[in-house]
């Protein structure tokens, strides 16, 4: 047995004795969550025996410094890219910075899901809902309880100074007609806080500082499970989205394990694990993780990535200058 | 001794021994490339795009309101955490250093320990101590309603953590000077019918000014430079100050505001600069050469006092320490945040996910272990001989060059990590080895960071040994290198081991340089806390911050057991 | 052994002059004190025999080589001088035989003879006893004694002193003056000695240098500095004793009695004067006559041995003189003054 392997593996080094060569090192820049970006290492480590994934984890805005730092300085240090957005994605798209690629396995996904010339796939569907406490005297249903008088600064919400998941909802939202930049402008009457990224805003939800929160389904309902005093949901309005996009760097060292690691994002085993993890698997055929409602009753607000890329640095501008004066 | 046996030097500067030289020339490259080189980098990007017009980078820091406005909050909030500090960290130095108060080694040991949690745990465990769903206060049902605002989340939150933090700094500067104070100060002074109030007021304090004021500097300057505690109290309550404005701006803007971030770090330079050369122009004025070596230290008897102190002293370590690092230890046997704990939800879960469950943990422990010890270890070594060459130059050239040394101190982690990545991240030239990416780069940049933590011991122990300690043994042949090691060294140990311990312990929980330079595999202890705590497992993030502290206090212990055979005083908190 | 000179020697620190053009040439073994107030240039002039200091123009030799001058400069590890400073500068953290035996060790000189030689030298200052004692654990003089034996265990051909009694009190002073002597006499070593205590100074040199903002005044035996002091500061600074001020007279030259009596008397009614120095052996109360000069006593202070009786002539000066037995104040007396020596006026 141990032998066969040994012989299977040896084989397959010669197949590709000049692309993939035993214990390849494929650098990955992510945006997951430790413990999921582990979990996804380790799992196309173990179908992939012959790559050894070497990865950086840091919150979307933070990474993309780092990696515009590095780039202008003239060195890739990455070759996969999975970060939270399409909209980062887009820039990087228009600064030439990604190899395109064709998956075979895109077939299997909505075309809204990747970009036409295979620059980047979603590999799954991140929505912000409104989180809030137990014991929190409200039960807020949609996007517009916030602005009520009841709420006058008990709401947290990540900000898209520091979230790439946040832009894009001010993106989404500011694009709905029901809602706009008056919303916003409300909020900001209704003395929200925009406290850094999710993480703070769990952390505030949960310990009660703000018993009320906009948030990614996932964290909170990945703790809720855990027994944390807090509940998720779905507004009726819709939810925002994004898609956490996997992309390959052009001038990438290792393309070939790049590529091998983007189908096996796409394929069926790791869309599994994207539903083990507690998150809303991108393809449409594997269903949804504990928890979360039917997909059918997820209402998604329109969005366009790139609209939402022209308008970034205006959105950006506009809501530190209604909130940060 | 035979004339052919005298060697001649012809040199250019007669008093220039050629050891000395070589030294010097080594000295100057090292603090070219660690201090000058990082600073100049970030100038050259500050004014790369300066033009005459309005909307340079710069002109547009300069415009901003903002600017401003995080200008002030930094000096509100640096300052009174700095007055604070001086507060605490006097008022603390004084009683455990010059009475005859009880247990003095297990208040020192514990007054250290908060400077060694991470700022951003510190401001968590405060956060988690005061808020709706605080362990201790709901205990007593007076925890306050769901949504309430939260007393940390303002300006004077921001300077009490920060005064916390870096009160030790000052009492450290602090108490290298008061144990070097002679018993007879005390006595002549008591002869003339002070009481120990005046005596106190008089000469202790007049006496130890230069040291305070040091300690005091190196606290503001921190205060100014630190990250963790604004942004955790600040940020949420709109206050911003200096680093997170920088913060703000590199993480909401990307890239393309480098320029105007290396402007605005260039204006909390300018302003570090310019207190320490305040500091300089104070501590000249105020510097007393204490003659001789009297083997006992000043020690007042507290009488009747001792007991209202010592419970005094428990009062405010209940507050400062206990508390918080109950309140942190609590969150992180709960399941998920939020939870109250009770028996039922009592888990070690977060140890055990940590522990045993990712690689990571080990990793940043090592990691930063590592870094920590090397970096103290070899700015320990370098402050040697740099002290000794600083305290030869004249005053001036000593000055501009100790404020080079303290500018990457200075500037804020963030910005320094960025000036290393422009540095480093094309491999180096000639040997073709890139650091970018290693734990190398983080290293370099620690050296230059905490250079001057380590040599401000080193230079206010060397300034005040009297110079014929060492023209003596120049008489008596031994050259500069061997002068340093048999007469200086043993003479400023302590000085040298308190900045390698302060390097130690300031690196082992150090987030904001390496927030920007850790990459896979290179985690320090701080990112991990911070990137977990980040993305929602604040339990988790506590976890690893009570192993920290259990690690460090380990550690102390450790040293503790060690003190009989160091030096006097190498070890703040032991006698 | 060597003759250590200086010559021209000139120290200036940021343009002020500290010492100017001095040259002195001292001889192998001799004990030479440099004198003078504090400020006077004296502990430089040692620093920069040491070698502590450059020069700034002139320079220092010893024997054949050149110690330093503007281009060249011996380092003081390269000297072999020994040196006793005022703050002793014993190293705290070593014990008595390690401070004496650390010039032997940095000459890598082995453990058995280097053991030997340490007690030689503390022999020399009766510190055997003492030798693992650390330099905290004692007193004054013996601190002192033990810088002695380490400025001298590495026989070195000049040992310089930097004001070594300064902070020593008065019996103990005594005392190591005896040392310092015997010290001399047993390693016949050529000594600088820098003190502001002229009778320390005269006391233990052959030679005495005395220093004067920067400046050599007189370079002499005690003995002609005590009888020929070249001007008025001089004449005040050294010895006790009254200076006159006396019809004109040629300086530097011996007055007898006749003619000093009648330089005196001249000076009432002339403009232009000169000044001679009266030690106090050379009053002598007489009998009135017609060359007596009359004076009041101002003051009689018991002195142990003998009285000090301070005098004033008619015209106001003041004369210094002993007697043995108790004068009354206010009463007046005659007295002759056997001879003056005439001084230089101060430039």
């Amino acid at each position: 047995m141990t032998m066969k392997k040994t012989l299977l593996i040896c084989a397959a080094a010669l197949a590709f004795p000049l692309s993939v060569q035993a214990q390849d090192i494929l650098t990955l820049y992510t945006s997951q969550p430790n413990k999921d970006a582990q979990m996804t290492v380790d799992a196309f480590e173990s179908a992939n025996p012959d790559i050894k994934v070497e990865w950086v984890r840091d919150g979307t805005t933070k990474l993309m410094t780092k990696l515009r730092a590095e780039l202008s300085s003239g060195v890739v240090k990455p070759d996969v890219l999975l970060i939270a957005d399409s909209v980062t994605m887009e820039s990087m798209v228009s600064d030439g910075y990604l190899e395109s690629y064709l998956s075979p396995n895109r077939t299997k996904y909505e075309n809204s899901l990747y970009s036409d010339q295979g620059y980047y796939y979603g590999t799954k569907l991140i929505t912000t809902g409104i989180v809030y406490h137990k014991n929190a005297p409200q039960s807020p249903t949609d996007w517009s309880d916030f602005i009520k008088p009841a709420y006058k600064n008990q709401v947290a919400m990540p900000s898209p100074l520091y979230s790439g998941a946040a832009l894009i909802h001010l993106a989404t939202l500011t694009d709905e007609k029901t809602l706009g930049w008056n919303y916003y402008e409300q909020l900001h009457t209704n003395q929200v806080k925009a406290q850094g990224g999710n993480g703070g805003v769990l952390k505030a939800v949960a310990s009660g500082t703000k018993p009320y929160g906009a948030i990614v389904d996932f964290l909170a309902i990945r703790e809720a499970a855990k027994g944390s005093p807090i509940e998720f949901v779905f507004p009726k309005t819709g939810v925002s989205m994004v898609t956490e996009p996997v992309a390959i760097m052009k001038g990438a060292k290792n393309k070939v394990a790049a590529k091998r690691f983007v189908d096996f994002l796409l394929s069926q085993e790791g869309q599994q694990l994207v539903l083990e993890q507690g998150y809303l698997p991108a393809r449409g055929d594997i269903g949804v993780p504990a928890g979360f409602p039917k997909r059918e009753e997820i209402r998604l607000m329109p969005f366009n990535a790139t609209k939402t890329l022209e308008n970034n640095e205006a959105n950006k501008a506009r809501f530190s200058k209604i909130f940060e004066g | 001794m035979t004339p052919s046996l005298i060697k001649a030097h012809f040199i250019d500067g007669p008093s220039m021994d050629s050891q000395l030289r070589w030294l010097s020339i080594g000295l100057f490259v090292l603090i070219a490339a660690l201090s000058v080189a990082p600073s100049l980098r970030l100038l050259v990007e500050a004014l790369s795009q300066v033009t005459l017009s309005a909307s340079s980078p710069l002109a547009e820091v300069l415009r901003s309101e903002r600017t401003w406005v995080a200008l002030k909050n930094s000096f509100y909030t640096s300052g009174l955490g700095t007055l604070i500090a001086v507060f605490l960290g006097c008022g603390f130095g004084f009683v455990t250093t010059l009475t005859n108060i009880r247990g003095r080694a297990v208040w020192v040991f514990c007054f250290m320990l908060p400077m060694m949690i991470p700022p951003q745990v510190t401001a968590l465990s405060w956060l988690q101590l005061f808020g709706p769903a605080s362990p201790i206060l709901n205990t007593f049902g007076i925890a306050p309603a769901l949504g309430s605002s939260q007393p940390m989340y303002s300006a004077e939150g921001i300077a009490l953590l920060l005064g916390i933090q870096s009160a030790p700094l000052v009492y450290l500067a602090l108490r290298t000077q008061l144990i070097a104070l002679p018993q007879d100060l005390l006595e002549a002074a008591q002869l003339a019918k002070a009481s120990p109030f005046r005596i106190w007021i008089d000469i202790i304090v007049p006496l130890c000014r230069s040291a305070i004021v040091a300690g005091a500097a190196l606290a503001f300057v921190s205060s100014l430079g630190n990250f963790g505690i604004p942004a955790m109290l600040g940020i949420p309550a709109g206050y911003i100050v200096l680093p997170t404005l920088i913060y703000q701006q590199m993480a909401g803007f990307g890239n393309d505001m480098l320029s105007q971030v290396a402007g605005l770090s260039m204006i909390i330079a300018l302003l570090v600069l310019a207190g320490m050369l305040l500091q300089q122009w104070i501590q000249q004025r105020s510097c007393y050469a204490l003659l001789g070596h009297t083997a006992k230290s000043i020690s007042f008897c507290l009488q009747r006092w001792r007991l209202p102190f010592e419970l005094l002293l428990v009062v405010i370590l209940c507050f400062i320490l206990v508390a918080p690092l109950f309140a942190l230890i609590v969150s992180s046997l709960v399941p998920a945040l939020g939870m109250p704990l009770t028996l039922d939800t009592l888990t070690l879960s977060a140890f055990h996910e940590m522990i045993s469950r990712q690689g990571v943990t080990k990793r940043a422990f090592e990691n930063s272990a590592f870094l920590a010890f090397v970096s103290a270890f070899v700015l320990m070594i370098v402050s040697l001989p740099l002290g000794y060459l600083l305290m030869r130059l004249p005053m001036r050239t000593r000055a501009v060059i100790a404020s080079l040394i303290e500018v990457p101190y200075a500037i804020p982690g963030i910005v320094l990590a960025i000036a290393f990545i422009l540095l480093f991240a094309k491999p180096l030239p000639f040997i073709e080895v890139s650091l970018y990416g290693t734990l190398g780069i983080i290293f370099l940049a620690y050296l230059s960071c905490f250079l001057s933590v380590c040599l401000k011991p080193v230079l206010s122990a060397m300034s005040q040994l009297d110079p014929a300690l060492e023209e003596a043994a120049q008489l008596a042949g031994a050259r500069p290198l061997k002068r340093l090691i048999d007469i200086i060294l043993p003479l400023t140990a302590p000085a040298f081991f308190a900045g390698g311990l302060l390097v130690f312990l300031i690196s082992i929980n150090e987030l904001t340089v390496s927030a920007l330079l850790w990459s896979a595999g290179n985690e320090t202890l701080g990112v991990l806390i911070f990137n977990l705590d980040e993305s929602g497992d604040s339990v988790l993030a506590s976890a690893i911050a009570v192993l920290v502290v259990m690690l460090v206090a380990g550690l102390m212990s450790l040293l503790s057991l060690f003190a009989s055979r160091l030096p006097k005083g190498v070890i703040p908190w032991h006698d | 052994m060597a003759r250590l000179i200086l010559e021209n020697l000139h120290k200036s620190f940021h343009g002020e002059v500290v010492v100017k053009n001095l040259n002195l040439t001292i001889e192998p073994g001799e004990f030479v004190a440099l004198l003078g107030p504090s400020g006077c240039g004296k502990s430089t002039i040692l620093r920069m025999l040491a070698g502590f200091e450059p020069v700034s123009d002139g320079q220092i030799t010893h024997g054949d080589i050149c110690l330093s001058s503007k281009k060249h400069h011996v380092t003081t590890e390269d000297r072999n001088f020994g040196m006793v400073f005022q703050s002793y500068a014993l190293w705290p953290h070593m014990s008595v035989k390690d401070n004496v035996g650390y010039p032997l060790k940095v000459q890598k000189i082995k453990s058995d003879e280097r053991d030997r030689r340490i007690q030689e030298a503390l022999e020399v200052v009766q510190l055997e006893e003492y030798a693992d004692r650390l330099p905290a654990q004692l007193s004054g003089g013996q601190r002192q004694r033990v810088a002695l034996a380490r400025s001298l265990v590495t026989e070195p051909d000049v040992v310089l002193f930097d004001e070594p009694l300064a902070n020593l009190d008065r019996h103990l002073r005594a005392k190591m003056e005896e040392t310092f002597r015997a010290f001399h006499h047993r390693t016949g070593a050529t000594i600088v000695y820098v003190t502001h205590d002229q009778s320390e100074a005269m006391s233990l040199a052959d030679r005495i240098a005395v220093l004067n903002k920067g400046e050599l005044v007189q370079w002499g035996t005690p003995q002609a500095l005590y009888a020929t002091p070249k001007n008025t500061w001089l004449a005040n600074f050294i010895g006790r004793g009254s200076v006159l001020k006396v019809s004109e007279i040629a300086p530097q030259q011996y007055v007898n009695s006749t003619d000093l009596h009648d330089l005196i008397k001249r000076y009432s009614s002339e403009q232009v004067f000169s000044s001679v120095l009266v030690r106090p052996q050379d009053i002598r109360f007489v009998p009135a006559d017609a060359f007596s000069i009359v004076v009041t006593v101002d003051n009689c202070i018991f002195r142990g041995e003998r009285y000090d009786i301070e005098l004033t002539l008619e015209d106001g000066q003041k004369l210094l003189t002993y007697s043995d037995v108790p004068m009354t104040i206010n009463s007046l007396h005659h007295i002759r003054l056997e001879q003056a020596w005439s001084l230089e006026s101060e430039s």
